[in-house]
């Protein structure tokens, strides 16, 4: 016999006309390995047909079940549910918007950032189909792997303070992207160039530090050091482009 | 009512994962308006998921010294048991090597071959010089010569998706995520487009296009317990096999990966066995050198899956704290901290989120689970389905027919690209010279009898069958009668039930409003395709009386070339409850049917 | 259209440039400030060792002009610091409802650090304009006086029967843990926004630091209270 849980889950599904946002609890029996993707399922089979969530991989590859787990932003369905108390909240992440209960619209946040910041390889060379691959360090291609380890959740922009009041913040997700093609040899744009997508307070100067990305990332990215990296490549460049002739 | 909006373009892409996302760019370069519709955000479709690597024959680790296209597509040939389109084959294994060095170009971050002597977990001493320093590197995968699956650590499909998608969004094509492709609109001859709702809101919109291409993924869901994300319903094969004119090939044909790790059936890559893990049963004995002396724990995924179930009725099975099925231990201890935290660090992960094991201190529970379906819309090696012109298939849910019986581990991203570059191709070929008048009255019967549909759903007209129920009924049937080991009695009573299933769930009614984006009635729409499509595979599997690749007859254990060097056609009559089967022969001209090499159906009798 | 384009893709560049720029002075004025309230606080903890010590450091100051420029130069500083910063304080009701909220359904530590040094902010920045207000108008800056305006009661006489509310005592008190609060913290979140240095040992490093000058603060206070109390352990004014 498992523990019986109570989870307490937002409600609101704002395509029902006079839907009004609450808190609704379901209690449920807990049984051993069950993960929070096992236990919201049972509640739309068992209990409640109408709850809004989405999971994709189940196995904390694709980014899709961020929500507000007892106030922290995580994945889902890698939150063992016991490793939580036997009462707990589930709701949406803030900033983005709110498509019903706990799903919020990722896709169209993300797909606007990557937009923004040009995340793309941009080259002059044209690629020839009979050529070998242009030689790479290891080691940089394993650099190059770790920002791109980002699944796009959105945990680091609903936990930032400043992702919360400024719309235009892209939070350590959209500045670790743009680290990820900084230190891509491949990508051929002069810092000057990535300083016109980060080097302003909608991105990198707009960061204050407080560290809830590095904290809760659910990939463990060192979103620090690619943060302090950024800011001091763009200062650098920000600088060189104020006082032009200056050496740094 | 009508649809709320309706779009045109000229090639309409439902899926976003790699192969749909892939062609869309060779259909944008060509100059053509593309929209890709797909259920989730491009970069969370299940191609991500994939962990291992992609195969292709570059040479460039040591080894992997002198490989090529031939050795690979033998290797491809072998692993299908015969049963692939060798022409396809061919092409794909001399392709598929640019295709990477592109995707290089487009910034994925391949590993590297480093230079100097190296010892691996597995005994292997290899020596890379400097010559090849830098290029794309490998690892070994199963039922292959030679080294050559190419990989970014374990993050192969990651990266891979994402760099693709990167070039979707530099040729700004547009995504409507979050939309689900219901049903395909065509007039009997050409394909039109098709019905979608808006997953946002409920509402149905419709697409029209004068190419429609599926790249919608497996169909993996069909079984309760699979490696597949839970989008993996096999939803594109579904309303292509509901026209009644498009077949779906070789559905028998599904793939059981050796390593799935219970509760939840996550996959552990078989990169962890190519690295040097091994298989141990409960006596810590590791038994597949016992079966498979050449090639162990690495011979091809049926035969590894058929050793280890083998195994586990011969009496040698661990007893499972999580389900009343016992596993097996993957054991890759030996591999050391640092190897299996840099190199192996996703599953490593997935061991110590979800069952709390550090695996490079503990063992990993692990038992043979559903993980691909080689069958799906069966296409010409252009990828355009049979039945219906103007309608294209590529990707897990087409039977383009590179994999046969049985998939090889990394060939199935590698399809993906090279399918979506090749056939994408085709597509913009045909597409440029098509001209096309869309009979609105077929449009709007269509969407008409989607939201009749609908209305019946929400309001119980027809009955008030429990949608969960049928699927869950539909899973565990799947995985007691068409799993690994199958016999025609026991496909005879799943069959039945299916069939049975299939009445039911026609007769659904919902219990909540159906309003807005609700999830039951999503599922409840798309439930009888998915039935459909478990009933192709369980009566082709009934049907086909040998054993070939995965497919596995206990009452039938030669593969038979003489009778069944072929491919079931699967079609959906109008008002049928079972599929209706063709077969279409499977030539052979580059490779005649021979030996595995490893595998206990192969060395059957090759009757002349 | 193409020139409209061309002066937005231009304004917008230059705007990038100045959120670069303002975000560099307001870290770099940050840094100056710690380090004068830094030295500021060895300085006066040299009371500790003893008066003569203080003294002779204090007139030094003045008499190489350090005091008469360090002063003005410190309170410009100290504008600009405000400025720059406060531009990033949650100051709008809404954005303050939004922080108070994600603060506490997140439970996350910086997150209410940077609460706190918002809070303190303010009182750092009315704290700072009395004391310098205070000591302006009693120059020059000698342990004697500074004993004395310790010990002495404030504005306002507030006694109990024969206890007399020990004002400047508990006014700095307050001042020296929110400017060291302040302070510490800032430089911490300086380090971690530019820096190389793992950020939980760096703090932990920052907090060390910040108890230290504390601890030295407290007991310069304490020292100039039994200076006022017995003046002879003072001296006089030389
Ligand atoms: C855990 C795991 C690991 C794997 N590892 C490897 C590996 O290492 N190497 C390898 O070669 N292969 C591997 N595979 C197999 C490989 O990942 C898949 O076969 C391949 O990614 C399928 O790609 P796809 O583009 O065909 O489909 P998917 O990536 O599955 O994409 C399907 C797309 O279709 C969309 N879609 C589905 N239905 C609809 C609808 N009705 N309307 C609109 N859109 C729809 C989805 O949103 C999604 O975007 C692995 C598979 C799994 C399960
Ligand atoms: S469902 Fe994919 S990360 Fe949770």
């Amino acid at each position: 016999m498992g523990r019986q849980i109570t989870i307490s889950c937002f409600r609101f599904n704002p395509n029902i006309p006079g839907d009004k946002p609450r808190m609704q609890d379901y209690k449920l029996e807990e049984y051993e390995g069950m993960t929070l993707f096992i236990a919201l399922n049972d509640i739309r089979e068992k209990l409640d047909p109408t709850l809004v969530f989405d999971f994709v991989c189940r196995a904390a590859i694709c980014g899709s079940c961020a929500m507000l787990i007892n106030g922290r932003p995580r994945l889902a369905c890698k939150t063992m549910t016991r490793n939580l108390p036997s009462h707990f909240t589930v709701m949406p992440l803030p900033v983005f918007k709110l498509i019903g209960d706990l799903s919020v619209d990722t896709g169209k946040w993300f797909r606007d950032l990557q937009m923004r910041t040009e995340a793309w390889i941009h080259t002059t060379k044209k690629f020839d189909f009979n050529a070998l691959e242009v030689r790479m360090d290891n080691k940089i291609a394993e650099e190059i792997y770790e920002p791109e380890r980002c699944v796009e959740c959105g945990c680091c922009v609903a936990c930032c303070i400043t992702a919360n009041i400024r719309d235009d913040f892209m939070g350590a997700t959209g500045i670790n992207r743009v680290c990820r093609f900084i230190i891509d040899p491949r990508d051929e744009r002069a810092d000057a160039e990535y300083f016109e997508v980060v080097g302003d307070e909608g991105g990198t100067f707009g960061c204050v530090g407080l560290m809830a990305c590095d904290d809760m990332c659910p990939m463990e990215l060192p979103l620090q050091e690619n943060l302090a990296f950024v800011r001091r490549k763009m200062a650098g460049a920000g600088l060189k482009l104020t006082f032009p002739g200056i050496k740094l | 009512m009508s649809a709320k909006n309706t779009h045109y373009c000229d090639v309409l892409v439902i899926g976003a994962g790699l192969a749909a996302n892939r062609s869309a760019i060779e259909a944008a370069q060509a100059g053509l308006s593309v929209i890709i519709l797909s259920l989730v955000p491009p970069r969370r479709s299940h191609s991500t998921a994939a962990q291992g690597g992609m195969q292709a024959s570059l040479g460039n680790v040591a080894m992997g010294k002198g490989d090529n296209p031939q050795i690979h597509f033998e290797d491809t040939v072998k692993g299908s048991d015969w049963g692939c389109d060798q022409e396809v084959a061919k092409m794909f294994c001399e392709t598929v090597p640019s295709m990477i060095r592109q995707l290089d170009s487009w910034g994925v971050p391949w590993n590297r071959v480093t230079a100097g002597k190296k010892k691996y977990a597995s005994g292997i001493e290899t020596e890379d010089t400097k010559e090849k320093e830098g290029l794309i590197t490998a690892r070994d995968f199963g039922g292959t010569a030679k080294w050559r699956c190419c990989y970014t650590s374990d993050g192969t499909g990651h990266t891979v998706v994402f760099v693709v998608d990167t070039v979707v969004c530099k040729l700004n094509i547009p995504v409507h995520d979050r939309v689900e492709a219901i049903s395909l609109i065509h007039d009997g001859v050409t394909c039109y487009g098709c019905v979608a709702r808006d997953l946002r809101n409920g509402e149905l919109n419709v697409y029209l296009a004068k190419s429609t291409i599926i790249g919608t993924g497996g169909a993996g869901r069909i079984y309760a317990a699979s490696t597949n994300a839970v989008i993996c319903e096999g939803t594109g094969g579904a309303i292509a096999l509901k026209t009644g004119l498009v077949p779906l090939g070789n559905m028998e044909a599904i793939q059981f990966h050796p390593t799935g790790m219970p509760p939840v059936y996550i996959l552990m890559t078989e990169g962890a066995r190519g690295d040097g893990g091994y298989l141990l049963d409960k006596n810590m004995h590791r038994f597949m050198p016992d079966y498979e002396p050449k090639k162990k724990e690495l011979a091809s995924r049926d035969v590894v899956s058929r050793r280890m179930v083998q195994h586990i009725r011969a009496g040698f099975g661990v007893d499972s704290k999580y389900s009343t099925q016992q596993h097996l231990w993957l054991d890759i201890r030996h591999l050391g901290q640092k190897w299996v935290w840099t190199n192996l660090r996703e599953i490593a992960n997935i061991a110590m989120n979800f069952n709390g094991v550090d695996p490079a201190k503990e063992l990993v529970p692990v038992i043979p689970t559903q993980h691909y379906t080689m069958g799906g819309v069966r296409t010409n090696k252009d990828g355009a389905a049979y039945g219906l012109k103007g309608l294209f298939a590529m990707g897990e849910a087409a039977c383009w027919d590179l994999h046969g019986f049985n998939r090889l581990g990394g060939n199935s991203l590698a399809e993906t690209v090279t399918a979506g570059y090749i056939c994408g191709k085709q597509v913009a070929k045909y597409t440029l010279g098509a001209t096309q008048d869309f009979n609105m009255k077929v449009v709007e019967d269509a969407v008409k009898f989607e939201e009749e549909n609908i209305n019946n759903l929400i309001s119980g007209k027809n009955g008030k069958e429990n949608v969960y129920d049928i699927r869950t009924a539909m899973g565990t049937t799947m995985m007691e009668h068409v799993h690994i080991f199958r016999t025609g009695k026991a496909l005879e009573q799943g069959v039945a039930k299916l069939q049975e299933l299939y009445k039911r769930s026609l007769k659904i009614g919902l219990r909540s409003s159906g309003q807005g984006a609700n999830p039951e009635l999503a599922l409840a729409i798309k439930m009888p395709g998915q039935v459909r499509t478990a009933l192709c595979v369980a009566y082709g599997a009934l049907m086909r009386t040998e054993s070939r690749g995965s497919h596995f007859r206990e009452d039938f254990p030669k593969r038979d070339d003489a009778n069944w060097l072929k491919r079931t056609l699967a079609y959906w009559k109008e008002g049928a409850d079972l599929p209706t089967l063709d077969y279409e022969p499977v030539a052979t001209p580059l490779l005649p049917p021979g030996d595995r090499g490893y595998g206990e159906a192969s060395a059957g009798p090759v009757k002349k | 259209m193409e020139l409209a384009k061309n002066l937005n893709a231009s304004v917008n560049k230059s705007f990038g440039k100045t959120d670069l720029l303002v975000d560099l002075a307001q870290s770099i004025s940050g840094v100056i400030l710690i380090g004068f309230l830094w030295m500021h606080m060895l300085f006066v903890a040299t009371i500790v060792v003893s008066p003569e010590l203080f003294d002779a450091l204090s007139e030094g100051l003045d008499k190489y002009y350090l005091a008469q420029f360090g002063i003005p130069a410190t309170i410009l500083v100290i504008i600009i610091h405000i400025f720059l910063a406060g531009r990033r304080a949650p100051l709008r009701l809404r954005d303050l409802r939004i922080t108070y909220r994600m603060a506490s359904l997140m439970k996350h530590y910086d997150t209410w650090v940077w609460v706190g040094q918002v809070i303190t902010a303010l009182g750092v920045g009315i704290m700072a304009s009395m004391h310098l207000w205070t000591i302006l108008t009693h120059w020059p800056l000698r342990a004697a006086t500074s004993a004395a305006r310790v010990a002495s009661n404030g504005p306002a006489d507030i006694t109990w029967g024969s206890f007399t509310f020990p004002y400047y005592v508990v006014f700095y008190v307050i001042f020296l843990i929110f400017g060291e609060y302040h302070g510490g913290f800032g430089l911490y979140r300086i380090l971690v926004k530019w820096g190389w240095w793992e950020r939980h040992t760096m703090g932990w490093v920052l907090k060390g630091i910040t108890v230290i000058i504390v601890v030295l603060g407290l007991t310069a206070l304490y020292t100039f209270t039994k200076i006022a109390a017995n003046p002879a352990l003072g001296g006089a004014i030389h």
